[in-house]
Formats: structure tokens, C-alpha cells, sequence
């Protein structure tokens, strides 16, 4: 990484925050998937009168470990560990496939992209820097949703039946290894068809599709159709990732001036 | 080392649009070279082969010794490009653009600050530095275009129409800073279809029409490619036959060896070199005081020689001025011959 891309990583980021609408998308994302959703399950989950539930009955279906203990909080640390990470995933793609956008089709919308391609940077350290440029901004948002997503939940637990509620290692593999990796294949994807996409709406659709397979997972997780614990995600995680690295190569091999500019 | 070169350089975009066909051209170090035609010549094709950003279809091309599709990168440390196209952001200020496009070409941050002030100053944007392009007017992007076009001192310049859009003082300042670039030997490339505004600045053509150079090379050699001559217009109050006589004794004695012809009004003689004119002009013929004609010279060596004769000879001159041919009338004469010889092609 040079000063030339660093300079070009730094103007791709401020030209996010800078716009109002983007930086609005951004961050009222985030702030639904893992502050209002997350909290209206736990509130719920915690005002619910214990006699009325059938938490015990949800146990029992379950291949939860310890089914001893409190149930309140079994099916509440069920839902952080389970089906909130669902909705997280979503995040990394959303943020990064916005970014991407901007940053390679926003580029050529606004004919600045042929401006840049004419500084002495190669091709491919251009499309190195933008790739970072938007992955940077996908994990900074998924980064700042998880800590603002884990202090306001404990809150809300503490506050409400008075423990902190424990978030298992499932989160570490969701944020290491699954949320970068659905970060890059989400840029891969927008970049791949940011030469035929002639605006800025156009090209964030792209990665739409991903969500698809991961709204299947928090139905199924919701459903106890399947069950994923730490393990099998780690294997998945691992598999993304070398999808994503083969894929976003692939894609950096397409990338010539004259597919860019058409 | 040239600094531009194009051998049989062609250009075929996908879907058969021929742009550039078998184009040669070769610019010499410190030339202001007028890349002329009209919208759809192949012009910015052109530029765009030159700096690397399209692949020729066949044929080569080079700048500085620098192949633009091999090291497009290494070629655009040493130029500056002005394109329609190449535009720059509206979220950053004027200054802020020109400090990061001398970030991207290395450029530390005090020298490119001082340069972008410099330039800013130079090109009547000091005062709204800090304003963000979206508030910029037409003019005022385009000259901050030139601007960050030489951030970083290029050896050469591409201007895609850099005028378009300025107004008269704008466009008279941009001359002479491509003059002055031009002086201290930047070698500019400049395409327009304004051939008036080409004439003022350009030290060398090269003329376009529908992907093929038309012709190539100074004004002279263009002029001479289409007029054999100068045009001068002479008022004097000498009779036509004295005219032809002190042209006949003037020119042909001192000029053209020892073997005068007589000139005949509205025709034309050649001796082996190139051919002599004469008119009395018809539409302002009779002006108060003498009468009005137009002589076709070889060169402007010529004139004081007749200037002289028709003194020596007792008339009277109240007016002489040579007419040279245009640019513009070059580019139709060129683009009409041009015609003749592919429909004569298509005859056959």
C-alpha cells in the first residue's frame, strides 16, 4: 500500500460520508438489524410472563447443551447466539456492496473515473485501493453495530432481569472469518458488474441475492429447521473466504480500461 | 526522441465503428500541435490510444519512447490529460481536488498546496479555492481541469477542447498559458474543432476527418498543399495593362529568369514554378481613388518587388494586403479533395 492509494482510500471514504443519502443508508441499516430488531426480541422475550410461554417446550426441541437453569435466559442467549448473528450478517454485505457501488459505478456515473485512470497508478493498484476503501468501510460498520448492538443488549438485559446475558464463540467466527468474507464476495460481486451498470442504484442490487441464503438461515435457525453452531460456521466461514479470495481475483483479471469505461 | 508517434495506428470499438484508421503522425518536442476535425473525427479516440487507456486495434504508437498500451501508468506520471469525460469531484472543493490528484501523482503536501495555489491564481480561481465544485460554473471546472491537468509539471499535454465553455478572457488566458508551457518546452496536444481558435496557438496540424489525418504538418505546408500562393490585394490608380506589364517586368525578370509571359486578366501561367494570378476585382473595383486588384504571388518576397515597380512605374498605392488562405479554408479544400479521391476509388 502506497501514499498514491492511501490518498485514493481516504477520498473513496470521505466521499461516503459526505453524502448524505449514502451515509443515511449506512447507518439506519445497521442500526435496525442490530439495535431495534435485536432489542424488541429481548424485550419481548423478557416480558413475557414465564407461566404463559412454552420456552420449555422450545428446549426440549432444541439441541441446546445445558437445558438446566433459568429458561428465560436459555431462549434469550438462544436468540443472541442463533438468530441475531443471522441478521448480522447482513450488515457487511449491505455496507460494502453500498460502498463498492459508490466507489466503482458512482465513479463512472459521475465521469471521474476516467480521470482517475489517467494518475500514474496501475490498474490494479487503483482496484486494490478501492477494494480496501470498501472493505474497510463494511467492517468498520460491522465493528460499530456488534459494540453498539452488545452494550445496548446487555443494558437492556441488566436492566431488565438484572445478569449479563453471555455471547458464545459462534460471534467471534461471525465477525473474523463470515462477515469479511461475505464483505469481499458482496464487493466482488458489485465490482463484476459494475462494468454494466450505469448507476449507482443498479449496481448495490447486485449483491441483493446474498441475503437470500442467509434470511433461509435465520428462518431455519427461527424454525429449529437447522441448527448451525461454532463449529459448522467456522468450516462455512472458511469456505467463503477462499470462495471470496478465487472469486475477487477473477474479477480483478476482468478489470481493464476499456471494460470500466464502456 | 519524438514525443509523439503513431505508425498505421487504428481503432475498431466492439459493434464495427471504425474510429482511427492507419493514422501516422509524428510531433516533435515543444510543439503546440492542433489535432483538428470535426465531432466524430476520432480525435479523442486518439488520445485516449495515445495515453493507454484504449488498445489499438492495429498498428503502434508512442510518447516520450514510452509504448502507452505496455506502461500506461509510467506514461501518465508524465502527462496531463483534459478530456470531455475526465471530470472531477463535485463533493470536493477546488482545492481539495487539486490536492488530491497531486497526492495520486506523488506530490508531497506543502509542494502541491504551493503549486495548486500558483495555478489557481494563474487561472482566476483563488477567490473561490474553498467553494466545492458543485457550485462551479462550466468555465470554472474546465479551467481547474487545466489546472489539475499540470499539478504535477507534465512533459506533455492532451486538451481535449479546453476552451469549451470558456468565455473570451477565460479562453485568451488559457492561450497564453499553453504559449508560455509551450516556451519553456511542454509539448501540447490539442484537440478542437475550433479551427480559428487552433490557428492562434498551434505550431503544427494534423487534419481529421472520419478517422483518417487528412494532412499533416505546419501552416505552410497545409496552405501550400491547397493554394499554390499568397493572395494581395493592391489599390493603385494605375491603368490594368500597366499593372500586368510592371508585374510581367518585375516578377518574371527578377524572380522567374529571363523569359516573360504576359499575364492575362482572370488566368493563370505557369513557367515550372508555381502559377501567378491577376484580377481586377470586380465587387469593389472602383474605389475613389484608384482601382482595386488581387494578384496571386508565390510569396511574400514578392510584394515589395510589384510595390516597387508600380511606384517606379508612376502610380499611386493606396492599400496593399496580403490574404493568406485559412485555416478553415485548408480543412474544406482538404476534406473536398479527400472526397473526390474516394469517390474516384469507388468508380473504379
Amino acid at each position: 500500500m502506497n501514499r498514491k492509494q492511501l490518498a485514493l482510500i481516504k477520498k473513496d471514504i470521505k466521499a461516503i460520508t459526505s453524502n448524505k443519502q449514502i451515509f443515511s443508508v449506512m447507518f439506519i441499516m445497521p442500526l435496525a438489524l442490530t439495535i431495534v430488531l435485536p432489542s424488541i426480541l429481548v424485550i419481548v422475550t423478557m416480558m413475557v410472563p414465564e407461566a404463559s410461554s412454552d420456552y420449555r417446550e422450545l428446549l426440549d426441541l432444541l439441541p441446546v447443551a445445558s437445558q438446566g437453569g433459568d429458561e428465560r435466559k436459555l431462549v434469550l442467549e438462544l436468540m443472541l447466539n442463533k438468530i441475531i448473528p443471522g441478521f448480522f450478517l447482513m450488515i457487511p454485505i449491505m455496507a460494502s456492496s453500498v460502498m463498492a457501488a459508490s466507489s466503482f459505478v458512482g465513479e463512472k456515473e459521475k465521469h471521474t473515473l476516467e480521470t482517475l485512470l489517467y494518475s500514474p497508478l496501475t490498474l490494479d493498484e487503483i482496484f486494490r485501493a478501492k477494494i480496501l476503501a470498501s472493505f474497510s468501510v463494511g467492517m468498520i460498520v460491522s465493528f460499530a453495530s456488534f459494540f453498539a448492538m452488545l452494550t445496548v443488549l446487555e443494558a437492556e438485559i441488566f436492566l431488565l432481569a438484572g445478569y449479563f446475558a453471555s455471547f458464545d464463540i459462534a460471534w467471534l467466527v461471525v465477525m473474523l472469518l463470515l462477515s469479511p468474507a461475505l464483505c469481499l464476495i458482496a464487493i466482488a460481486i458489485t465490482v463484476r458488474g459494475s462494468a454494466k451498470a450505469q448507476t449507482i442504484e443498479e449496481a448495490q442490487q447486485l449483491a441483493v441475492f446474498l441475503v437470500f441464503p442467509i434470511i433461509a438461515l435465520v428462518i431455519g435457525q427461527f424454525a429449529g429447521v437447522i441448527m448451525i453452531n461454532a463449529g459448522l460456521l467456522s468450516l462455512l466461514g472458511v469456505g467463503l473466504a477462499v470462495f471470496a479470495a478465487v472469486f475477487m481475483k477473477g474479477v480483478a483479471r476482468k478489470f481493464t480500461y476499456e471494460r470500466v469505461l464502456r | 526522441m519524438k514525443a509523439v508517434m503513431t505508425e498505421e495506428l487504428s481503432k475498431t470499438y466492439p459493434g464495427g465503428n471504425r474510429a482511427v484508421e492507419s493514422l501516422n503522425l509524428s510531433i516533435e518536442k515543444g510543439e503546440v500541435f492542433g489535432f483538428l476535425g470535426p465531432n466524430g473525427a476520432g480525435k479523442t479516440t486518439t488520445i485516449k490510444l495515445l495515453c493507454g487507456i484504449l488498445t489499438p486495434t492495429s498498428g503502434k504508437c508512442g510518447v516520450f519512447g514510452i509504448d502507452p498500451a505496455l506502461n500506461p501508468e509510467k506514461l501518465h506520471a508524465i502527462t496531463g490529460i483534459i478530456t470531455e469525460n475526465a471530470r472531477m469531484y463535485d463533493h470536493l472543493s477546488g482545492m481539495d481536488n487539486l490536492l488530491f490528484y497531486g497526492a495520486l501523482f506523488g506530490l508531497g503536501e506543502s509542494e502541491c498546496k504551493k503549486k495548486a495555489l500558483s495555478l489557481l491564481e494563474r487561472l482566476n480561481l483563488t477567490d473561490s479555492r474553498q467553494d466545492k465544485l458543485s457550485s462551479y460554473s462550466t468555465g470554472m471546472r474546465q479551467r481547474l481541469s487545466l489546472a489539475r491537468a499540470m499539478i504535477h509539471d507534465p512533459e506533455i499535454l492532451f486538451l481535449d477542447e479546453p476552451t469549451s465553455g470558456l468565455d473570451p478572457e477565460s479562453s485568451q488566458n488559457v492561450n497564453s498559458m499553453i504559449t508560455e508551457l509551450a516556451a519553456k518546452g511542454t509539448t501540447v496536444f490539442l484537440c478542437t474543432h475550433q479551427l480559428r481558435y487552433a490557428r492562434e496557438i498551434c505550431t503544427s496540424y494534423g487534419l481529421m476527418n472520419r478517422g483518417a489525418l487528412l494532412a499533416a504538418g505546419s501552416f505552410e505546408e497545409l496552405s501550400g498543399m491547397v493554394s499554390p500562393g499568397i493572395k494581395v490585394r493592391i489599390e493603385t490608380d494605375l491603368a490594368p495593362e500597366d499593372i500586368i506589364s510592371v508585374s510581367n517586368t518585375t516578377l518574371n525578370t527578377k524572380l522567374r529568369g529571363d523569359k516573360p509571359e504576359d499575364f492575362k486578366p482572370e488566368c493563370f501561367q505557369s513557367n515550372g514554378l508555381k502559377p501567378l494570378g491577376f484580377k481586377p476585382l470586380v465587387s469593389d473595383s472602383q474605389s475613389s481613388v484608384g482601382l482595386s486588384y488581387e494578384i496571386t504571388l508565390n510569396s511574400k518576397e514578392e510584394i515589395p518587388l510589384i510595390v516597387r515597380g508600380i511606384v517606379e512605374a508612376g502610380g499611386e498605392i493606396y492599400h496593399v494586403s496580403a490574404q493568406s488562405v485559412s485555416l478553415e479554408e485548408i480543412y474544406f479544400s482538404l476534406m473536398e479533395k479527400n472526397q473526390l479521391k474516394a469517390e474516384a476509388k469507388e468508380n473504379e
